[in-house]
């Protein structure tokens, strides 16, 4: 066997190594993409499942909002039944303060019950209900959509970088055929420049996939 | 006796025809590259499309959310401040008996309908206390009798869900861009295929017509090259 058969022998098992590298780098790239499919699908769903926690949430603290604005008025009515010198009106009051406003605080509990909910000037503080409300619930306010979105995002990072790579080996398949058909002259040159190139290839996969990995803590 | 037969050697093609192989090889070998790069534009918008796609139905979810507390919130300012008003207005009118019953002589008519207005007013104070058009400033009365400055108290009360929606806007009409562009692209990789076909073809064929049929490959590598051009900056 001669120096070029020798040559053109390597040429072509360089072929079908770049080829299969090339294969399984595309194979990665799906691979890549349908995991990016998968977290974003996830974000998406807690976003629902986070969004319909607090949705209830606010419509639970403005329904207790609402009892409890209306037993202020009505303690107010009493006081105003208490404070006005009549003593039929002040039976009435004791009455109702008696019977009726007890039931009345209990429907606007804790807004109406727990001072921790009342301001300086009277009012109710709505947004540390709420707020209470969606501690009390960490299954739906503790999700994180935002994670499997980075995640979706690094995985669609991963599937650019990767489609570098990919034409990093087309382009050595490129200068490889050209070595395999060309003349003599030119098929050292292009065989050299298609090895660099496949290197290059190998190389940035390689890191691609390190970085990657290391990024997500180590998931594939 | 039968007399063998010769076989005509097949001959030798032609140094040109030679070169027009290769050049068919090298066209060949360009459309694999011209298609990975078009693959990876493709791959790359479908990848942003969906991008886009995910943040649209996000901020969609969440403006749905805001308009839906937004309605809570309104329900309730509006009660606390109709609330208000009734009582208000009671009082004045229970005040206004009392004042009549005071003129005809009715004393003890008009102590009570004094103490009902007492009571409606209280009723009154608190709920303006609680009311949103009174104890925030950006809506509250500027002088006495005045109403409360219910335009601002809308166009604030909106502004948060449309900044979503404007948001979400945008992320779609990225979705839609992108979406076309990926759509584009498919369309450029099936015109890479007959291009293939085509240089395929040639390479089988003989001499004469090989040069043609890569010619017509040619035409569609180019047409699928600039088309390229045209979404990629586009």
């Amino acid at each position: 066997m001669n120096k070029t058969s020798h040559l053109e022998l390597l040429i072509a098992l360089l072929i079908a190594v770049v080829s299969t590298t090339l294969a399984a780098t595309v194979w990665r790239i799906d691979a890549v993409s349908s995991s990016a499919g998968d977290a974003s699908r996830q974000g998406i769903i807690d976003t629902i499942k986070k969004q319909s926690g607090a949705n209830e949430d606010w419509r639970k603290t403005y329904e207790e909002a609402g009892f409890a604005e209306g037993y202020a008025a009505f303690l107010a009515q009493v006081q105003a039944l208490e404070t006005s010198g009549d003593p039929n009106a002040a039976a009435q009051a004791a009455s109702l303060r008696q019977y009726l406003l007890p039931n009345l605080q209990m429907l606007g509990a804790p807004l109406s019950s727990d001072p921790g909910y009342q301001k300086a000037d009277g009012t109710y503080d709505l947004q540390k209900r709420f707020a209470d409300l969606e501690a009390a619930s960490p299954d739906l306010s503790g999700l994180d959509p935002q994670a499997s979105f980075t995640l979706a995002d690094r995985y669609a990072s991963e599937q650019r970088w990767l489609t570098v790579v990919s034409v990093l080996l087309a382009i050595s398949l490129f200068w490889l055929a050209l070595a395999e058909v060309g003349g003599k002259r030119m098929r050292l040159t292009s065989l050299v420049i298609g090895a660099l190139a496949y290197a290059a290839g190998l190389l940035a996969l390689v890191g691609i996939e390190a970085v990657f990995l290391i990024l997500r803590g180590g998931v594939l | 006796m039968t007399e063998a037969v010769p076989v005509p050697a097949p001959e030798p093609e032609a140094p040109e025809k030679d070169r027009t192989r290769i050049l068919v090889v090298v066209l060949t070998v360009l459309t694999t590259l011209i298609t990975t790069l078009v693959a990876g534009l493709q791959a790359d918008a479908n990848s942003r499309a969906a991008g886009s796609n995910r943040d649209s139905q996000v901020l969609a979810i969440q403006a749905s959310g805001e308009l839906h507390r937004l309605a809570l919130q309104s329900a309730y300012d509006m009660n606390v401040f109709a609330a208000y008003l009734k009582d208000s207005q009671e009082s004045t009118v229970l005040q206004l008996t009392a004042l009549q019953q005071q003129q005809k002589g009715q004393a003890a008519a008009a102590a009570d309908s004094q103490l009902q207005a007492g009571v409606a007013q209280a009723r009154a104070d608190t709920a303006q206390k609680f009311s949103i058009f009174f104890n925030d400033s950006r809506y509250a009365p500027t002088s006495a009798g005045a109403m409360p400055d219910m335009s601002a108290y809308v166009t604030d009360s909106y502004a948060a869900a449309n900044a979503l929606v404007a948001q979400q806007n945008a992320a779609s009409a990225a979705y839609d861009r992108w979406n076309r562009k990926g759509g584009a692209y498919t369309s450029i990789l099936a015109i890479l295929a007959v291009t293939f076909f085509l240089f395929g073809l040639a390479e089988a064929l003989a001499a004469r017509l090989r040069l043609l049929i890569a010619a017509f490959g040619l035409v569609a590598l180019a047409i699928a090259s600039l088309w390229t051009l045209i979404v990629l900056l586009g």
